[in-house]
């Protein structure tokens, strides 16, 4: 429900505003799902940085089974983000999932969202299937090599680790109704909490 | 060597569609990306899942979205600001829509207050970098530049800035007077905006008053149409209506308080349109009527009794506050501060508004226990000597008399 605000009547009435149509609606969010998948497919991280990048920091007699959890990472992207844009999509959302299920035991309601916001509904075993594959393939690094993938994931992250006020301490404080004038009993004509009834 | 301000800078790219190197404008339309920023909704007023989700869908794109924004290079952030028409619909939804702390209050899990304070902090961090022409050394806007691109692209206007003071103002207030004295300075013409939004601000209480069917001075002249209808009272007005206004007198005194105490350089251009005089009037008119229906009407929940007591309450002492600052800022304060060569003229407007306020005997009561009259009169009285005497004895029997004719009491403070 929209609440009276005097703001909305001087955005409203006055003409010292631009006046703006807007409202969220569905159509919004698609708008920015397809925006974001387009981001994700433009991504410097590709799924061959990836897969390379792991194959070259372990030991060659780690690679099959390796490959083997890449390729079901690969398969279960196919399942979720589907067949209609392409081999390229589909190894583009392998490397997303990889990126946002890396540093997780299992899926939770963040990722969860991530990956619905990202492909729309999925199927939940092929969630599971790349994030056990993902979690296979990381426990097979060290403290080092894992600071080395974190760096690479750091590097290609568009959202900025460092930030215009980051360090500013920022206060949530917000007005609120300040105490209230006692009530005066006297002019309180609701009777029903008197009884007369001894 | 001084580094150039952004409005002047040149910068060389790769032209997109024949990858040849090409010379532009630093602050240009082709330098933004393409990002989509998607409109803020407020917390749902339930906890259904689905409506939880949505809210936290969008509130997490906005959030991401502005974290990257603000980890954009100077050059870039500006272009985006200036030429991203859905980053400043997303910013001004989320100021008009965004709850306030005195909102029907609907308590929300943790992890989406966490989300929606999240979102707080970087709308406000945004509008803190909007409003800095100079964030470095290096890293600066010509002044003159600066007001014209916030005015011409409408990055901040009148209700902007009041959405801003009252969202963030409690607890940033120094930063925020900083924020909104500097886009003042800048861009004068903001004074100019803020003087043609007054009538529209008046207009709002005059509503209110339509609202309560409460006759104004103005109305009670003028013949009414036979067959018009019978005007609601809030004694009989349907029970949501009667919250929802009063919900608008709270918002409305808050958010005007929020930013004359933010900055109340703009109490001389509200005043230019008599204010305080219509204010008062809206007090005495509105609140004594308001207060007894609240009293006297059954509610179906027991609690809105209460709440509706507490907003009222609430939005007099915002309404008196407000008067305060007007009247401190055009009349005591260039006084008290030696702005202002020739005092007499100051003195005089105190007298007269305060003259003015003589016929509304419950304004004038409140508004003496708060701040009491006899006091600014015996400043005013060391500061100019030759202050009317038979005036000021005036005006303080009157406040006096007021007190009488509302049968309260208080300590005499009337010269003998």
């Amino acid at each position: 429900m929209v609440l009276p605000r005097l703001t909305g009547a001087l955005r409203s009435f006055s003409n010292v505003t631009r006046q703006d149509d807007y409202r969220g609606d569905s159509s919004d969010l698609m708008t920015k799902r397809s925006k974001l998948r387009e981001q994700v497919l433009e991504s410097d991280l590709t799924w061959k940085k990836i897969t390379q990048f792991i194959t070259g920091i372990l030991d060659k007699k780690e690679h099959e089974a390796i490959k083997e959890n890449l390729k079901e990472i690969l398969q279960a992207a196919k399942q979720i983000v589907g067949t209609d844009h392409g081999q390229e999509a589909i190894e583009s959302g392998a490397a997303y999932l990889f990126r946002i299920l890396y540093d997780k035991e299992s899926i939770g309601q963040i990722e969860t969202m991530a990956i619905k916001q990202m492909f729309g509904p999925f199927p939940s075993s092929s969630a599971t299937a790349v994030s056990n594959a993902t979690y296979k393939i990381v426990s097979r690094l060290n403290q080092d090599k894992l600071k080395k993938l974190e760096l690479l994931f750091r590097e290609q992250r568009d959202e900025g680790s460092e930030f215009f006020g980051k360090n500013l301490t920022f206060s949530l404080d917000m007005y609120t109704l300040e105490e209230i004038e006692d009530m005066p009993l006297s002019r309180n004509t609701e009777t029903e909490d008197i009884t007369l009834d001894f | 060597m001084p580094a150039l301000p952004l409005d002047e800078l040149q910068v060389t790219q790769k032209d997109a569609d024949t990858g040849r190197l090409c010379t532009l404008p630093a602050l240009h339309p082709e330098r933004i990306v393409s990002r989509h920023f998607v409109l803020y909704v407020p917390p749902p007023a339930s906890c259904a899942p689905s409506l939880l989700e949505e809210f936290l869908e969008r509130a997490n794109f906005i959030t991401q979205d502005l974290c990257w924004l603000l980890g954009l290079p100077h050059d870039l952030f500006w272009c985006q600001v200036i030429f991203d028409e859905s980053l400043q619909k997303c910013l001004d939804s989320f100021l008009s829509s965004a709850p306030r702390r005195y909102d029907r209050p609907c308590p929300l899990p943790p992890s989406v207050q966490k989300v929606q304070n999240d979102l707080h902090r970087y709308v406000f961090l945004t509008f803190l970098r909007m409003s800095t022409h100079k964030e470095s050394k290096e890293h600066h806007i010509t002044p003159s530049v600066f007001g014209e691109i916030l005015y011409n692209h409408y990055l901040f206007d009148i209700p902007k800035l009041l959405d801003i003071c009252v969202l963030f103002g409690k607890g940033n207030s120094a930063l925020l007077q900083k924020m909104i004295g500097n886009i003042f300075q800048q861009q004068p013409s903001y004074y100019q905006d803020l003087d043609d939004s007054v009538p529209t601000l008046l207009q709002v209480f005059s509503r209110i008053l339509e609202i309560f069917g409460i006759k104004q001075d103005s109305e009670s002249a003028e013949p009414q149409k036979l067959e018009s209808q019978k005007k609601t009272t809030p004694l009989d007005m349907p029970e949501e209506e009667l919250q929802d206004a009063v919900l608008y007198i709270c918002d409305t005194s808050s958010t005007l308080w929020a930013f004359l105490e933010i900055f109340p350089a703009a109490a001389q251009t509200v005043q230019k349109h008599d204010i305080l005089n219509k204010l008062s009037s809206f007090y005495e008119l509105a609140f004594s009527e308001l207060e007894a229906a609240v009293m006297k009407r059954k509610f179906g929940d027991k609690s809105t009794k209460l709440d509706l007591w507490r907003r009222l309450s609430h939005s007099k002492k915002k309404l008196l506050e407000i008067c305060h600052i007007i009247i401190s800022e055009t009349c005591l304060q260039p006084i008290l501060e030696h702005r202002t060569e020739n005092i007499q003229p100051v003195v005089e407007d105190f007298l007269q508004i305060l003259t003015a306020f003589l016929p509304e005997r419950r304004f004038l009561c409140d508004y003496d226990e708060l701040y009491p009259v006899v006091e600014d009169v015996n400043l005013l009285q060391q500061v100019s000597p030759s202050l009317d005497e038979t005036r000021t004895t005036y005006l303080l029997h009157g406040v006096q008399s007021a007190w009488t004719d509302t049968k309260r009491s208080r300590a005499s403070t009337v010269p003998p």
